[in-house]
């Protein structure tokens, strides 16, 4: 199991690298907000660091392409012609779903480096984080977990055919709900609970913490928690999907 | 008479076909909330870097969906006859393509005005900005302004349509580029002098500008000029563009390349 989600992950994150689209996403769109940021951040009054606008874009830009690669992921194996056989083998369907969604997280590396290169390079933003170590761990743990919540959305938007819009759709509400480039000071009461439930909250501060310091081994075990239960919610969803699929003979129906 | 039934028949009727967000369960999420929450989202950013103005990302965000209604519509309404495999029939007709691609730019302009129209009114009740009466003139020129230039601009993706297979990608490039440089977020004056030039031949920046001037008190008159430089703007792209999908249509006739993927 552990080689297929290995060889799984590093094959998808092949595809993907060989999309213009994906890799736009990935690599430009991270630029606009990190880009926005620091000019806020540099005229506003309150003192933020620009090396966590970096952060908060790279993390935006992860769940962007997760968000919305894991809300089609279905749909395009069924547009593909692969979903059946992907169903009909021995293996769970959800192993051979979720490397999908991680490899669509794992696009974040290209987000990061083009955000950290082009804050240093345009803006002189200094590349030290804190924690180096932890920093090079927070990463996949932030990736892992962004991708299992894909995995979630994945599995619960089986049925609903516009799912890539309504993916996209959410990107803001889950970046503001975060607190990927807002304090959830700033946001109503209610908000932080929910927060709590979403993996890019803790992945942006595992590598927030490793970054700019503090103690980030705390956000990466609830990374790996979060990631643990997403996988067991998006196994029952899945069955029960794979069931009715079954039972009305409509895999291959697009 | 059958130059006008092209421009406004089959411009609907394109339109219904080819723009494939029209589909409500991917208007109401795309053209509708999208907007909407870019417009909190960017007035929480401007709030936690201490700006406080509202009113200045509820504008901008709420002008610059305009770009995307018409950038990502005239994209569709032109580039998916090659999808649908319908751009040789649609070439080797006899009607206007004057009467033809306008037709499908209307709708498309319209959808602009209505989706802006929805962003403001939402999202000055979600974030509860007040928008003065007094301003709803100026504000319906400047958006007017606006969703004509962006749609001429949008010729450009049809026109990039009959040659390239996805002006999607290129569409989301420059909707990105328009974001940070347009004046949408980032005001002007912050931006390096290079880069406020380039803004200033780009859809969107003068009608912002104007926007916001208007709803901070100033008169229709006083915002004359950055109007109709909105509009020159636009008139520019139009012209461009109407020769771009003259030039596009040739050479995929001389290369026979318009069912080629």
């Amino acid at each position: 199991m552990i080689r297929l989600a290995a060889r799984g992950v590093l094959l998808q994150f092949k595809i993907l690298s060989q999309s213009a689209f994906d890799m736009l996403n990935a690599a430009f769109w991270p630029l606009v907000f990190a880009t926005i940021a620091y000019y806020l951040f540099r005229s506003g009054s309150h003192a933020r660091s620009l090396f966590d606008a970096s952060l908060g874009a790279t993390v935006m830009t992860m769940w962007a392409t997760c968000g919305i690669g894991a809300a089609f992921a279905v749909q395009w194996q069924r547009r593909l012609g692969t979903l059946e056989l992907l169903v009909a083998s021995p293996t769970p369907f959800i192993a051979l779903l979720a490397p999908i969604t991680i490899a669509y997280a794992a696009l974040g590396i290209y987000s990061l480096a083009s955000t950290l290169l082009w804050g240093r390079v345009l803006f002189g933003i200094p590349v030290d984080p804190v924690h180096p170590f932890l920093f090079v761990v927070s990463l996949p743990a932030a990736i892992l977990a962004i991708g299992m919540l894909g995995l979630l959305v994945s599995s619960t938007l089986i049925l609903y055919r516009a799912a890539g819009a309504l993916g996209n759709s959410l990107e803001y509400p889950i970046w503001l709900a975060t607190g990927l480039l807002v304090p959830l000071s700033l946001l109503p009461g209610w908000v932080r609970p929910i927060s709590w439930l979403l993996a890019p909250t803790w992945g942006m501060r595992a590598l927030r913490e490793s970054a700019l310091g503090g103690s980030p081994l705390p956000a990466i075990g609830w990374c790996l928690v979060t990631s643990a239960a997403y996988a067991a919610l998006a196994a029952v969803f899945l069955g029960h999907f794979e069931r009715l699929a079954r039972e009305k003979a409509s895999f291959a129906l697009t | 008479m059958n130059w006008l039934r092209v421009f406004f028949v089959g411009g609907l009727t394109s339109y219904r076909a080819l723009f494939r967000w029209l589909n409500p369960w991917v208007y109401v999420p795309l053209m509708l909330l999208y907007p909407l929450f870019q417009i909190v989202f960017f007035a929480y950013v401007g709030r936690g870097a201490g700006l406080g103005s509202d009113r200045f990302f509820l504008i901008g965000n709420a002008l610059a969906t305009i770009a995307v209604a018409c950038l990502f519509g005239m994209g569709q309404v032109i580039g998916n006859e090659r999808w649908f495999m319908t751009l040789p029939a649609l070439l080797s007709s006899p009607a206007s393509r004057l009467a033809l691609f306008l037709g499908r730019s209307l709708p498309t302009m319209l959808n602009g005005i209505f989706v802006c129209a929805f962003a403001l009114t939402t999202g000055s009740l979600v974030l509860g900005v007040d928008l003065p009466l007094g301003a709803a003139g100026g504000l319906a020129l400047a958006i007017l302004a606006c969703a004509f230039s962006c749609t001429a601009f949008g010729m450009w993706f049809g026109a990039l349509g009959l040659r390239g297979r996805n002006v999607g990608i290129l569409a989301n490039l420059i909707d990105g580029i328009m974001l940070v440089v347009c004046g949408v977020n980032v005001p002007l004056r912050d931006l390096p002098g290079w880069v406020q030039t380039v803004a200033n031949g780009l859809p969107l920046t003068h009608g912002i500008g104007a926007a916001r001037r208007v709803v901070a008190g100033a008169s229709v008159g006083s915002v004359g000029h950055a109007l109709t430089m909105e509009v020159v703007v636009g008139l520019v792209y139009f012209v461009v563009g109407v020769g771009l999908l003259h030039v596009f249509e040739l050479e995929g006739r001389r290369t026979a390349s318009l069912e080629a993927f």
